[in-house]
């Protein structure tokens, strides 16, 4: 297993080598067949998973910047999602706005939103933030569950699907290739984020508050900066969402429990670690999809689940598979030094 | 609307007693938050199976309410302390000292919090169950406003509990080992202190606060399986705006929370009631950190 990881990862660092952009683009390409595939094989409820998936994926690949990259806990992302959720789903039905230009537009309100839930982070650290942040992200579920406007208790219904010309987006496969470029392109972006200055100043942020403010980095700005680009992954996977097919949006969307579920996602598939993050989404929804039957036991399930993963394994399934490969790295170098002393 | 000086107070005497509830929650969290330096997420669960376990003993088992107060806080400060014992104490264990701070503390918190309030939604189900008490007080009339007396017994039963914490924080042996836990745990430890057995009694006490405030609350609204979380984030608004770690300072915080919440309802709009709340902690937080009283949060219980 492990070693198939390894030589994966050599043989994707070699296609790498010829064009930074190859890996991704043979990956794009290869998943465009998987609707195909998925409805030949399970049925077409699964390409709505797959879509579901997807969504997810963003959200924990951008809960995994300002969590994992900047180490601020927050437990308002499900917040954000719904805002953007929202924002999209009134700006297309109320002032018959087109998905390209409202979900823009429900992104560019999340990231304020977003600001709004990173301002706290300036002053407050760890368990306050934590609860400031659920704290805002609840208002915000409440705020959807009692005002008219906003849905309230019917939801938002037939919110138009996106159409590319006259070419409306309304099955769930067509859907996927929505979905899945945003998420490929979240994920690169989070690669990308990570390895340049500003991810590096999240780290420093992550390790220690002080050494990284010494150094010169501007702490709450790129602590600002962390829950903004987080902000942009959420109203997109938000707007993404409102406009899924079949087009319904409920409150009961964004509850503790799916956020519980983000962290879940993020939490088993090892905080900081983007792929982590990515495996954890889809085990996480696909699970949670295929035992709706015992839904009474599930936030009993994943809550323990959660406490042993932190007791038991708190880097999670990226850092076990992490900390394997550099043992085996290490291994081997050795066995080479050896062979070559004797 | 009009300005009516009786309704006015009549909201402020509601806001006041079920602030003084908000403040025992949120001495407990206090409490737990002095002793292990976490703030126990779960906490709002505990209030819940408060609540329920009173709920059970009072009216399936037929014990009188003081009693069924007593029998839930017992049970509710063994639960406590088993989480504690048995997950809490990993984490500590790992962490090198009795103390963990970071992420792992609050996601463990979060994920035991589901899982208790699915756990109870697996015993007593979603409905919200009415918890019927007969006090033998008359209402108290103000201005065509009555107050159930449940209300008056919950703030004198609240301020009652404060009191003998107080007491027996300061003037005990106990309390004093309680304290120096809270102040510094490796200068306790080599005092002699068992810190691992103090940390769990302030683990337990807090629950028993908790549950004691789930069994007041009980008769006043119905019991039902959802209303631990929102009761965690007042009861934490109240231990903010307070200043954590005060005793004085979490039941102001409390009424002050409480006032605010009713005036907001009754003045502003009603639906929206749950908001106001973390509005003020948002408030507060952002700038005040350490509370309206301006007390540093060192100084702890």
């Amino acid at each position: 297993m492990i070693s198939f990881i390894t030589n994966f990862a050599s043989a994707i660092e070699s296609l790498a080598k010829i064009h930074r952009l190859l890996p991704w683009v043979i990956a794009y390409i290869l998943l465009l067949f998987l609707p195909n595939l998925i409805t030949a094989t399970f049925g077409e409820y699964y390409v709505d998973l797959a879509n579901r998936c997807c969504l997810f994926i963003l959200l924990a690949v951008g809960l995994n910047i300002v969590k994992g990259f900047c180490g601020q806990v927050t437990v308002g992302h499900i917040g954000l999602y719904a805002i953007g959720a929202v924002t999209s789903a009134l700006l297309a039905q109320n002032y018959g706005l087109p998905f390209w230009l409202s979900a823009p537009l429900a992104i560019l309100v999340t990231c304020c939103a977003g600001l709004v839930v990173g301002l706290p982070s300036v002053r407050l650290e760890g368990a306050y933030l934590a609860l400031a942040t659920l704290g805002l992200g609840e208002s915000v579920r409440i705020m959807i569950a009692v005002t008219p406007a906003l849905g309230s208790s019917t939801g938002i219904m037939m919110i138009p699907a996106p159409t590319i010309g006259d070419y409306v987006i309304e099955s769930f496969d067509h859907y996927f290739y929505l979905v899945m470029t945003a998420a490929i392109i979240g994920i690169y972006f989070s690669f990308v984020i990570l390895n340049s200055s500003t991810g590096r100043a999240f780290k420093a942020i992550r390790e220690d508050v002080i050494a990284a403010s010494v150094s010169g980095i501007n702490v709450p700005f790129y602590k600002l900066l962390a829950f903004v680009i987080s902000a942009i992954y959420a109203g997109l996977a938000g707007a993404l969402f409102a406009h899924m097919p079949p087009g319904y949006l409920h409150h009961n969307n964004f509850t503790v429990i799916e956020m519980v579920t983000l962290l879940l996602m993020v939490v088993l598939g090892g905080i900081g670690n983007i792929w982590g993050g990515v495996v954890g989404a889809i085990v996480v929804t696909v699970i949670y999809d295929q035992t709706k039957d015992y839904y009474f036991y599930q936030p009993l399930i994943f809550g323990i689940t959660m406490v042993f993963l932190v007791v038991f394994m708190p880097r999670g399934i990226g850092g076990v598979i992490e900390q394997a490969i550099v043992k085996r790295k290490f291994i081997e170098k050795h066995e080479e030094q050896n062979l070559g002393t004797s | 609307m009009d300005f009516d000086f009786g309704s006015l107070l009549a909201f402020i005497i509601f806001g006041v007693t079920i602030g003084v509830v908000y403040g025992i929650v949120a001495l407990g969290i206090s409490l737990i938050y002095s002793g292990l330096d976490i703030v126990h997420f779960a906490h709002g669960e505990i209030y819940m199976f408060g609540a329920f376990l009173g709920l059970v003993l009072s009216q399936q088992i037929g014990i009188p309410y003081p009693g069924a107060m007593i029998g839930a806080m017992i049970l509710a400060a063994l639960l406590g302390m088993f989480i504690e014992r048995v997950f809490y104490r990993r984490l500590t264990r790992s962490g090198g000292g009795y103390t963990v701070s970071g992420m792992g503390m609050i996601i463990c918190g979060f994920g035991m919090s589901v899982a208790l309030m699915n756990v109870a939604f697996l015993i007593w189900g979603a409905d919200a169950e009415p918890f019927p008490v007969d006090f033998g007080i008359e209402p108290l009339e103000i201005n065509d406003i009555s107050i159930p007396p449940s209300y008056l017994l919950t703030a004198v039963v609240s301020l009652c509990l404060m009191g003998i914490l107080n007491y027996f924080l300061r003037y005990t042996k106990i309390g004093l080992a309680v304290r120096a836990v809270a102040h510094n745990k490796d200068i306790a430890f080599l005092m002699g202190i068992n810190v691992p057995l103090f940390i769990s009694l302030i683990f337990g006490l807090a629950c028993a606060l908790a549950a004691a405030a789930g069994v007041l609350v009980g008769p006043m609204q119905s019991v039902q399986v959802e209303m631990g979380y929102l009761m965690l984030m007042k009861a934490f608004a109240a231990a903010v705006v307070g200043g954590f770690g005060s005793l004085p300072g979490a039941l102001i915080g409390g009424i002050l929370v409480g006032i605010f919440e009713n005036l907001g309802a009754a003045y502003i709009s009603a639906s929206h009631k749950d908001i106001y709340a973390f509005l003020l902690l948002i408030l507060v937080l952002m700038y005040r950190p350490a509370g309206l009283f301006g007390i540093v949060a060192k100084v702890k219980a």
